[in-house]
């Protein structure tokens, strides 16, 4: 009996503080936006048949700049119409741990591509796994599965990476398609699913 | 049940509004007035109190100033009131575990 309020006390302090670091402002939308990005992004590198590593750079980095500012005024958005700060403390620390991962990535993939020709799918690949790692380390503050989301990126780029490197199955796969299943075709599904479980009210 | 641990607890922190408080400064850095009495559902009057309260012990430190234009109130925690945080806590868990084995 004594110990139940120590424990009620422990558990509501262990509440207080995860609301306090938690980044809570609904992903839903953010994922459809970036997963249609992706689908469109694809589409297009298919119909207009880009196929010069160029040309995959400039389409994909185009994609990428679009979906982030998507996701930049969604969150904005939400934070204006909820009377809330844009910049808290828990964007901040999502920001902060997302940026390392993209970073390393979109150099890692810039550099392959300028120096080397024809790795279009090794480069869609670093992508996959530097992302997986950026939702990661972003899913530390943020809750509904973006942890597990990133470990999927991250396990599925290195099996492929094993598969395609060491030709275990000899299958001919464009990176168009892989980017678009990744990128597009994961993120609606996501946030298809986030639709139908969130809750009514979020707040960040 | 020994005793010592409950009469230790911080009576400061103790009180449910501040310990609130607390929790959520434990866990940022800073949070602002408003970002504080949004996510704990309390009156400005009664937050104010509080705030001040943990501030008279030298637990949160309130900092004022500008956001576009408009007065910004921030509080943290200071390193006393972190310490004071942790021991709290820690007083908590001892309870917790001395009644298990009783």
């Amino acid at each position: 009996m004594e110990s139940n309020w120590a424990v009620e006390h422990l558990q509501t302090i262990r509440t207080l503080m995860e609301r306090s670091a938690m980044y809570r402002r609904a992903l839903a939308p953010i994922m459809i936006f970036a997963g249609a990005t992706g689908l469109v992004a694809m589409g297009l590198g298919l119909c207009l048949d880009v196929g010069s590593s160029h040309g995959f750079c400039g389409l994909w980095l185009g994609a990428a700049a679009v979906a982030v500012t998507g996701a930049f005024l969604l969150a904005r958005r939400q934070a204006i119409k909820d009377q809330e700060p844009f910049w808290s403390p828990p964007t901040r620390r999502v920001t902060l741990a997302l940026l390392p991962p993209l970073l390393a990535g979109f150099c890692l993939g810039l550099l392959l591509l300028i120096f080397g020709q024809g790795i279009e799918l090794a480069v869609s690949l670093i992508w996959i796994l530097f992302y997986g790692c950026a939702l990661h380390a972003a899913g530390f503050f943020m809750p509904r599965g973006i942890k597990w989301f990133g470990w999927f990126f991250i396990f599925s780029s290195c099996g492929l990476f094993y598969v395609f490197m060491l030709h275990l199955v000899d299958f001919d796969v464009n990176p168009h398609e892989l980017m678009g299943f990744f990128f597009g075709v994961l993120h609606l599904t996501y946030g298809a699913y986030l639709y139908l479980t969130e809750r009514r009210k979020n707040a960040a | 049940m020994n005793p010592e641990p409950f009469l230790q607890l911080d009576r400061v922190i103790h009180e449910k509004g501040r310990l609130a408080i607390m929790s959520m400064l434990a866990a940022s850095p800073e949070l602002s007035f408003t970002e504080l009495r949004d996510a704990l559902a309390m009156t400005d009057g009664n937050l104010t109190t509080h705030i001040r309260a943990l501030q008279q012990e030298g637990y949160v430190a309130v900092a004022k100033s500008y956001q576009n234009n408009r007065p910004l109130t921030t509080c943290s925690l200071t390193a006393t009131g972190r310490k004071a945080f942790a021991e709290y806590i820690n007083l908590l868990e001892q309870i917790v575990r001395q009644n298990k084995a009783k």
